[in-house]
């Protein structure tokens, strides 16, 4: 009996270990795929960084002549290095990768992509994990319970205002609130991470000036992504309250709320842990919209005017650490389903 | 206790709310000028060493801080001469040579005196270190330059050059002096971020956001010992903000709360803001867009594809748009049309434009079989006027007020004589009234815009998509990311950038604008061209190449000869058509009065009223508090 025991002990970890090297594996393809991809389609634009930048200078009608454009791209070639082979310049990708220098931005030279990433990864993830998370978690909380006591009047009032409110893009509803709460009602500023003219501090002066910034684009983020979560968790919990098991435990006499969180709600939540995951590689092109409205700092314009100037080495920085956040998170998530329901089990 | 956590809620939300109310600018507002920046979000926000590359000069590092020798002044149509001491400045005989006389008791702003030694270092250092921008002409011209005397510099050039003190001409962009006690210590002037920087300017730079959303300015105590402090006095706002809106919406809403003065619109922006009492335009009545920035939209055809090479195509082209509906799509008749290839801005009207009236109105076509054709049509204003009257516009009854709104006249609407010069080289029209090329396939033009449906580019798509559609062309709209990219390659047959580079917008000089069509510039189709406008049409005239070259051994001073030759130009950038100019450079402005007024509107024009360029810095002095 023990040796039956032991057999079966050692078989599953057997599997769990076949699980993690094959699942392992898998992550760093996924990785190195989607790095790659990021190295080859920006070159593939019909976009010229180097022109970018003296159209930048042009555009103004700047008095550049003939000899210094030349003069220009020739130098830009050696300071961006963009003089090698494909090849050469795919090793030294790699190379980057690897020691987490991606080189500078082109269109910000000479500033290091990672010097940018420094300054403006803690603008979106302050914004966007904020709401993404608060989104998620009020979404999944009113979803949950308004889908369970889904004939009550006050869910059905829910479900009118997130219909309404769902379809609103990001663009118009970020307006809305900032002409009632920036134009009409002066209560929060028109734009901007913080007051002009006043450098950043670790203060409560500081903090509360970057709450009172950062307020409007989080609550148009919550709201419009909040009300996105409801409607998907309240069709879920309608689907499983009515499963044999919650109707046994409701027989049993198992009390509401304990029915609801315990039974209904976590038993819902699978895809949207799932979903939850996968929605933090969307941060950016939610961002971008937010971040247009409310001229709020962040990765998410960065993005948008790199890939619009072929700025090859900060589009691969940022698309870097989208990749792996997003792989890494996705990977957790699998490892942790079993935790999350214990139905399930690694064969 | 549920009463308990409500009341605590509803203390928490005020208390945010009171505590957020209480947070106000740094700066008293009062005393703070605060503009947009239209190149948009600063990506080097702590870098401001603008002779290494794109710093985003508009931030008001080229308005506030730094000086040149010399600015073009577009709305006066001068040059002047600001570190300098005079303009023009003085070439020898064969142009091997050029003095340099500067202005004395200028200093930086940290105090040490701007000399000949500061010019000196300048130059030499960008003859010397080839990352620097202007490297390039620095290395080819300069054999050596010296210093006189403390105010006076001397460069000895390689070979001949009369346009050599261009490169020291300012026009959003110049190489401008730097400091050579600041720059002679720097071990890497191309990494060096020259923070905070020091220039001769009427400002020091206060403060800026890590970001790159705001920076802010002071005025010097010492601003008068800047050259714009000198000349024109003390500069009235204290501070000055340039802030970045990444949309207009909310750029339109800071216009209205006074939490900005001065704003770049869009016509759809300038009319929503203007509905405010405090926020007028440059010109206080319709039509009121700016109509004096120098440059001229068009069409600009590819001459190395077919059938755009051949002249009566581009010439049918022409007459095939009836400019008041054109005008009407692009510009909502608020820019002055241009029959040449320069704006008429004030530099131009009296040297070129008044001289060519009379060639434009007899002007002909030769449209085969001994038939000619006089296209220019001089009513033009007039039927743009009373288009616009009809409209509901007030406009003028006076014919110069008209001219000056409108412009001189533009080219007919003539469909049928445009069928005659196509007819001439075997095109013909089937029976739904669709054009095909000589070879019997239907022709069809793809025509490119920038993607921003606000830019002139775009509109000027529009309208021209629009004509060429009416008269039984295929038009193919196009508007890619890559617009500019593609243009300098030639993948293309007619783009919408300007119709040819644009001038100095000031003095008579119209030699950089006629270089981009030098035949030594022209490319082929997959190779880069130097200049979009202009240069992207790949045509070349030998005509053209000897009025260039003629005009490289005219002085600057002699304005008789330099206009002469600009004129020959100009009458043959019209007979042959390479691209077609359309109107002049408009620019919409937002101007709140909240705190500041005496703009230079069109009624009240002394110097410049764009506030992104670097000229804005001579606009200072005249501005006026609004509660005085």
């Amino acid at each position: 009996m023990d040796d039956l025991e032991e057999e079966n002990k050692r078989m599953k970890a057997k599997t769990l270990r076949t699980y993690l090297a094959r699942r392992i594996l898998q992550y760093i393809f996924v990785v190195f795929l989607g790095l790659s991809l990021v190295f080859f389609i920006p070159r593939l634009l019909p976009q010229d960084p180097i022109r970018a930048i003296i159209g930048q200078f042009q555009q103004h009608g700047a008095g550049l002549d003939t000899k210094t454009v030349e003069t220009m791209v020739v130098t830009f070639q050696e300071l961006f290095g963009l003089s090698g082979s494909l090849v050469e310049q795919y090793l030294t990708f790699w190379r980057r990768i690897l020691t987490l220098d991606f080189g500078p931005s082109f269109f910000q030279f000479p500033t290091p992509v990672s010097e940018l990433l420094r300054r403006f990864l803690p603008w979106t993830l302050g914004l966007m994990l904020t709401s993404t998370v608060v989104a998620w978690l009020i979404g999944n909380i009113i979803g949950g319970i308004a889908g369970y006591f889904s004939r009550s009047r006050w869910a059905r009032l829910m479900d009118v205002l997130a219909t309404v409110v769902r379809p609103m893009p990001h663009y118009v509803f970020g307006l809305v609130l900032l002409i009632l709460f920036a134009y009409l009602w002066k209560v929060f500023p028109l734009g901007g991470g913080a007051s002009i003219g006043k450098p950043l501090s670790f203060n409560i002066v500081s903090l509360l000036d970057v709450l009172r910034h950062s307020f409007l684009p989080i609550l148009t983020l919550v709201i419009l992504n909040g009300a996105v979560w409801y409607h998907q968790m309240r069709l879920l919990v309608q689907n499983v309250k009515n499963e044999d098991f919650v109707q046994y435990a409701k027989m049993g006499g198992v009390r509401t709320w304990c029915l609801v969180s315990q039974y209904v709600i976590r038993n819902a939540m699978l895809p949207q842990v799932t979903g939850l995951a996968l929605s933090i590689g969307q941060i950016y092109s939610a961002a971008i919209i937010v971040e247009i409205v409310f001229s709020y700092p962040g990765l998410g314009t960065l993005l948008f005017e790199a890939i619009s100037r072929a700025d090859y080495n900060l589009i691969m920085g940022i698309a870097a650490i989208s990749i792996l956040t997003v792989s890494t998170l996705v990977l957790i998530v699998d490892l942790l389903y079993p935790l999350l329901d214990p139905r399930i089990r690694y064969r | 206790m549920r009463k308990g956590v409500r009341l605590m809620l509803i203390v928490l939300v005020v208390g945010i709310v009171l505590c957020f109310s209480c947070l106000a600018l740094a700066q008293p507002r009062e005393e703070t000028l605060i503009h947009d920046t239209v190149t948009g979000v600063v990506g080097t926000p702590d870098d401001f060493n603008t002779w290494a590359g794109w710093r985003w000069p508009d931030r008001g590092l080229h308005q506030y801080c730094l000086e040149p020798l010399w600015i073009a002044e577009p709305a006066t149509g001068e040059i002047l001469p600001l570190l300098a001491r005079a303009w023009p400045p003085e070439y020898n005989e064969d142009f091997t040579k050029m003095t340099i006389y500067l202005r004395e008791g200028i200093y930086w702003n940290d105090g040490i005196p701007f000399t000949a030694d500061d010019v000196v270092f300048t130059i030499e250092l960008h003859k010397r270190v080839p990352q620097l921008l202007m490297h390039g002409p620095m290395a080819e011209y300069v054999k050596e330059v010296r210093k006189i005397d403390d105010y006076t510099v001397e460069i000895a050039l390689t070979k001949p050059n009369s346009r050599f003190h261009s490169y020291f001409l300012d026009r959003w962009g110049a190489l401008r002096p730097m400091p050579k006690h600041v720059f002679e210590k720097v071990e890497d002037p191309i990494t060096f971020k020259f923070n905070p920087p020091v220039g001769t300017g009427p400002y020091v730079l206060e403060s800026y956001d890590p970001a790159g959303y705001w920076t802010t300015w002071k005025r010097r105590e010492d601003w008068d010992r800047s050259a714009t402090g000198q000349i024109y006095g003390e500069p009235k706002p204290k501070y000055i903000t340039t802030r970045v809106f990444a949309t207009e919406e909310a750029k339109i809403l800071a216009l209205l709360n006074g939490e900005l003065d001065l704003a770049y619109l869009s016509v759809e922006g300038m009319r929503a803001a203007m509905r405010a009492p405090h926020v007028r335009t440059w010109r206080k009545e319709w039509p009121w867009a700016c109509n004096i920035d120098p440059f001229v939209p068009g069409l600009v055809f590819n001459h190395m594809k077919e059938p755009y090479n051949l002249r009566d195509v581009r010439w049918a082209l022409t007459l095939a748009i009836n400019i008041e509906e054109f005008m009407t799509i692009a510009a909502d008749l608020m820019a002055p049309v241009s029959p040449i290839h320069i704006p008429p801005v004030p530099a131009y009207k009296k040297a070129y434009f008044e001289p060519m009236y009379e060639w434009l109105v007899n002007f002909e076509l030769d449209l085969g079989n001994g038939e000619k054709f006089k296209p220019f049509d001089p009513e033009v204003p007039f039927k743009l006027a009373a288009l616009a009257k009809k409209k509901g516009y007030p406009v003028p009854e006076d014919p110069e007020a008209i001219k000056d709104i409108f412009g001189i006249g533009w080219w007919k609407y003539a469909p049928d004589v445009a069928e005659k010069l196509l007819t001439k080289h075997g095109f013909f029209k089937d029976e739904f009234g669709r054009w095909h090329l000589p070879d019997g396939s239907l022709w069809r033009i793809q025509l490119s815009g920038h993607p921003e449906p606000t830019t002139f580019h775009h509109r000027t798509m529009l309208a021209a998509a629009d004509q060429w559609r009416k008269f039984g062309i295929g038009v193919e709209t196009w508007t890619p990311v890559a617009f500019t990219t593609l243009n300098l390659l030639g993948e293309f047959d007619v783009n919408t950038t300007w119709a040819a580079l644009e001038p100095w917008g000031a003095g008579v000089d119209l030699y950089r604008t006629l270089w981009p069509f030098h035949s030594s510039q022209v490319r082929p189709i997959g190779e880069y061209v130097a200049f979009d406008p202009g240069g992207s049409a790949r045509w070349s005239d030998p005509r053209m190449d000897e009025i260039i070259t003629k005009l490289e051994k005219v002085a600057i001073a002699d304005e008789k000869a330099t206009i002469e030759l600009g004129l020959e130009a100009l009458k043959l950038l019209v007979e042959e058509m390479p691209t077609i100019p359309v109107y002049g450079g408009i620019a919409f402005l937002g101007w709140s009065e909240m705190y500041w007024t005496n703009y230079p509107g069109a009624e009240n024009l002394y110097p410049h009223p764009w506030h992104w360029w670097p000229n804005f810095k001579l606009t200072l002095p005249f501005l006026k508090p609004a509660k005085e």
